[in-house]
């Protein structure tokens, strides 16, 4: 049975049906049938060891929800009488070690077991407790640890080793003896635990609570107003979050009000907070001049100096210029080019990559009418996008709103049509990667098509030299076509760089799509014979130069440098003026770096391989032509990441006045200051770059380093570099 | 510029012209009784052609204000100023008839021949300088900020000799920590001779301006002082070593553009007194 077919059963009498791989206890919750649990959270690998949610399916024995998965035809009955005695065993056995009330339940009300207990109306214990009492660890600053309430739930385990990867958390000792215990059993304060507080969050008891050494605040504003505990515990997305961890960061979630015409959050700026629209429409947009940063190629008088301006597309359509229409934001949607506005509603989630990620925003975002939304800490938004309801729920929006413009703004998906995509809707899956989680290894047999969602992917290939980068791909960017189309394996790791979510496109909707749509499949082909081919470049080029001192400097990465002579050089500094005298007065170029021989490297844009300049844009406005050269798009909103990322300082971050609407005053305008990205663009306008032409000692080059050095080492040159 | 192949093209136009003008001269000079004259059609062409080879090497500086203009590549016009300028001596020689002529003539040729020998002179030393620069001094750095980096270097030292023997007040000795015994040579020595040489005082030590002798009273130094202390002996090493390269580059640099104080308003004078001459000449 392939794993997106539906399966049927009857739980409490109500024929359901479920994707086949669903477990009981998922089943019973879609379909809004509780079972109890304590074992089991809905963001951990569940294992079945407290067997509080056991059901009955017909078979000897009663078996654990949460773990088995559905079946054909199964009647699973969630409330057998047999059933409820069993679990009403299970607890009162479990109550019996509890030091109830405990310190979750003295602290927030809400310790698990004892809710259960209640509702099982076990008041008193028939069993008695354990002979031996292992008692408190008070040892670390932030968490306190009473063993005596662990119910042996393993949740901590999970979260500390599947979610958190810190593998401090552990089982220890047999039978009546067993206990978590910290590396070898250590205190807790001095294990080798980060104090990360997934534990804490996970634990369904007062076994491991909060000290509250400290709290987590968002900035309060006049317009926002602070949430209760009790508040908090009623939204549905927090449903099941433990009240130790929404005690611990009730400030760090406000609910703000804003007037029609107020700014939510504005473009380019660093934030950490996300936001979730509940009530009021709010208008994203982006204020950044749709045009790129030009100059100007003729001169006004004898003695003036060219200018650099900022140019619309239609004035100035760059030789191999994307073709995309839509630009990708951080918010449910994507906007137009020719009119990058939209509107956002209740229910819709924005920011997050600016709240995951630490990313500058990548649009402004103003009320429309008189809107109130939650703002949040990205700890907050993490345990929310835990809640797999919420999850469904954003999804959904996603698939009815987004999913449409973001297939489409990809330009070899522009021929699909609604009917498609409207099937496709309901199959892709939506995934999230963590940072450093592999979505795809090398090697690997090809299951499946990912469109980027959200994050940046690092595609790299593993040869015996090392890991070699082939790209970065960012929202509306895609890979894993070439094994499909092939029918092969991987060729190619790709790995979440930061918080990544993807949509999944399974291998026979790729078939059926490629069948459908042959244009798509030559358009996904000739993509593919590109991108091998220049790895193929990429990997030649490495293997072919014997530069290990060079390439520790990192100039195999380039595939452009300016390099000066020095031998001829003498030092005159016509190449910097010359620069600024193209580019406003502002010099895109610096005469010092690294030297190789009698070269010196010149800081200057070097279209490098491996270009970190394009990790974390917004707005994906920084990007390669397919020649590898790198070029700043027209929407490029000025928030200047381009400019800290690259690691030679060779992107500048140039001021234009430009005119832009005033809100709520139709027609009026206002000058203000914009930024635009720039780095070297090669002087393109002519033909060859200013500060090369205006070299009078023939010392400036513009030269490709995998031809130049290798060149130049068989000579014998140098082989070492200096800085 | 270096004066290399690259230059044959250049040179064996120069070589022909300047081969076909003496030809010229000298068959002109033998066929005039009254000798050769200035004023004659064959005097001002050598006249004309010389003023030109000047005219086209002056404009090299307008040249340079328009760096981007696309007038063809400044390593054009900068082999067509080396040759054309030199090319313009024995063209205004053979105008001249080799003689100084009136007090404006004379000092036309003086200025001329000042001008082309400080040519010569600049032309070689921008061959044969640049190399010794990227050889001598490997921690080169942007003229202009030679300063700015120097002071990070007095910086540098200073924190690095207090983080070892305390607060050094260099305003005011009377507030300064009393190194320990293990400290003192090396608090003693910076205070002594390397700060003043980083610093440029008046009172600095030759010694630490020369590498050899330098490295020689580093490792006395070292022998005073236990081997914790050795780091920061290295380091301070290194710093006076940056130190002597900065000052190199400052020399070398002014070595390298010196010559252009001479040669560039001598080059105007010379043009514009040209221009007086051509205009007296005719009309008188």
């Amino acid at each position: 049975m392939s794993a997106g077919s539906l399966v049927e059963l009857t739980i409490d009498g109500r024929k359901v049906s479920v994707p086949a791989g669903t477990t009981i206890f998922d089943a019973a919750r879609i379909h809004d049938i509780g079972i109890p649990t304590l074992c089991h959270q809905q963001n951990e690998k569940p294992v079945g060891v407290c067997r509080v949610c056991v059901v009955d399916v017909g078979t000897r024995v009663y078996t654990a929800s949460c773990i088995r998965p559905v079946e054909p035809g199964m009647v699973v009955n969630t409330a057998a009488d047999g059933v409820k005695r069993a679990r009403h065993t299970l607890i009162e056995l479990l109550m019996s070690d509890h030091p109830s009330p405990c310190a979750r339940e003295r602290q927030s009300g809400d310790c698990e077991l004892e809710a259960l207990a209640k509702r099982e109306q076990i008041t008193a214990v028939r069993y008695a407790p354990r002979a031996t009492r292992r008692g408190p660890d008070d040892s670390s600053m932030s968490i306190a640890v009473d063993f005596d309430a662990c119910i042996l739930c393993d949740r901590c385990i999970r979260g500390c080793s599947d979610i958190r990867e810190n593998f401090v958390l552990g089982r220890m000792g047999k039978g009546a003896t067993t206990g978590i215990a910290f590396d070898d059993n250590e205190p807790m304060g001095e294990s080798s635990c980060v104090s990360c507080g997934e534990c804490m969050v996970s634990c369904p008891t007062g076994a491991l609570t909060n000290k509250v050494v400290t709290q987590t605040a968002i900035a309060r504003t006049p317009d926002s107003e602070p949430v209760s505990l009790a508040e908090l515990q009623e939204l549905p997305f927090f449903g099941g979050v433990s009240g130790t961890f929404l005690s611990l960061n009730r400030n760090a979630v406000v609910r703000r009000h804003f007037k029609p015409g107020e700014v939510i959050c504005r473009e380019g700026e660093y934030g950490s907070t996300a936001f979730y629209m509940l009530e009021g429409q709010a208008k994203v947009s982006i204020a950044s001049p749709m045009a790129h940063v030009k100059t100007k190629g003729a001169v006004r008088n004898f003695l003036g100096k060219l200018s650099s301006k900022l140019t619309q597309r239609q004035n100035d359509h760059r030789e191999e210029e994307t073709s995309q229409h839509w630009i990708h934001i951080d918010a449910p949607m994507d906007l137009s080019y020719d009119n990058p506005v939209a509107m956002l509603g209740p229910g819709d989630l924005f920011g997050e990559m600016t709240c995951m990620s630490l990313y500058p925003r990548s649009a402004t975002v103003r009320a429309e009418t008189a809107c109130t939304a939650f703002e949040m800490l990205r700890n907050v938004l993490d345990i929310m996008q835990r809640n797999k309801t919420f999850r469904a729920k954003l999804d959904q929006s996603y698939r009815q709103r987004a999913l449409d413009s973001h297939l489409r703004a990809v330009p070899v998906f522009a021929e699909l049509t609604d009917q498609f995509i409207a099937g496709l809707r309901e199959r892709v899956e939506l995934l999230r990667f963590t940072p450093g989680q592999v979505i795809c290894r090398q090697g690997e047999a090809a299951d499946s098509f990912y469109l980027v969602r959200i994050g940046f992917v690092k595609v790299s290939q593993t040869h015996a030299g090392g890991e070699m980068v082939l790209a970065y791909l960012s929202r509306g960017e895609y890979f894993g076509e070439t094994a499909l189309l092939e029918d092969t394996v991987r060729s190619a790791t790709c790995t979440a760089l930061d918080h990544v979510e993807v949509v999944r496109i399974s291998a026979e909707d790729f078939a059926s799509m490629t069948r459908q749509f042959p244009g798509v499949r030559q358009k996904l082909e000739q993509v593919g014979r590109e991108r091998v081919q220049m790895n193929h470049e990429t990997l030649v080029m490495i293997n072919s130069t014997p530069l290990d001192s060079f390439l520790k400097q990192g100039l195999m990465e380039a595939q452009s440098l300016l390099l000066l002579d020095l031998n001829a050089c003498t030092r005159c500094d016509a190449c910097v003026t010359a620069c600024a005298d193209a580019h406003d007065g502002v010099t895109r170029l610096v005469r010092e770096g690294l030297r190789f021989d009698h070269y010196l490297v010149a800081t200057s844009c070097r279209q490098c391989l491996d270009p970190l300049c394009m990790v974390g844009c917004p707005v994906g406005s920084i990007r390669r032509r397919n020649s590898l050269e790198v070029i700043i798009e027209d929407w490029c909103i000025g928030c200047g990441l381009c400019a800290e990322n690259c690691p030679y300082g060779n992107i500048n971050m140039h001021p234009f006045n430009v005119f832009t609407d005033v809100p709520g005053m139709p027609g009026q305008k206002k000058a203000m200051v914009k930024q635009k990205a720039t780095s070297c663009d090669l002087c393109s306008d002519f033909a060859e770059p200013s500060c090369v032409y205006a070299c009078p000692h023939d010392a400036a080059h513009r030269v490709n380093p995998r031809t130049f050095f290798a060149n130049l080492l068989k000579q014998g040159a140098g082989t070492t570099l200096e800085s | 510029m270096r004066i290399d192949r690259t230059h044959r093209a250049w040179l064996i136009a120069s070589l022909i012209i300047f081969g076909v003008a003496t030809a010229i001269y000298v068959v002109y000079a033998a066929s005039s009784p009254a000798g050769p004259s200035g004023g004659s059609a064959i005097g001002l062409a050598f006249g004309i052609a010389g003023s030109l080879c000047m005219i086209f090497a002056g404009l090299l500086a307008a040249r340079k204000k328009v760096p981007v203009w696309r007038l063809g590549r400044a390593q054009t016009w900068m082999r067509g100023h080396l040759w054309l300028g030199l090319l313009s001596l024995p063209l205004i020689l053979f105008h001249g008839e080799f003689r100084f002529g009136g007090p404006l003539t004379s000092v036309l040729m003086v200025l001329l021949i000042v001008v082309v020998v400080s040519g010569i002179f600049g032309a070689a030393l921008q061959h044969y300088m640049p190399p010794v620069m990227t050889t001598r001094i490997p921690m080169e750095t942007i003229f202009e900020q030679i300063d700015r980096v120097r002071a990070q270097l007095l910086a540098e030292a200073d924190e690095m000799v207090e983080s070892a023997c305390g607060p050094l007040n260099f305003q005011d000795t009377a507030t300064a920590t009393i190194a320990t015994t293990d400290t003192l040579p090396l608090c003693n020595f910076y205070r002594r001779d390397v700060r003043p040489f980083l610093h440029r005082s008046r009172a600095q030590n030759p010694a630490l301006s020369n590498r050899v002798k330098a490295a020689g009273i580093f490792e006395g130094l070292r022998t005073l002082l236990p081997a914790t202390l050795h780091d920061i002996v290295k380091n301070l090493e290194d710093i006076c070593e940056e130190e002597r390269q900065l000052r190199r580059q400052t020399r070398y640099h002014h070595w390298l553009h010196g010559w252009l104080m001479l040669h560039v308003p001598l080059s105007l004078a010379l043009l514009l007194l040209g221009c007086a001459h051509a205009i007296m000449a005719l009309r008188y």
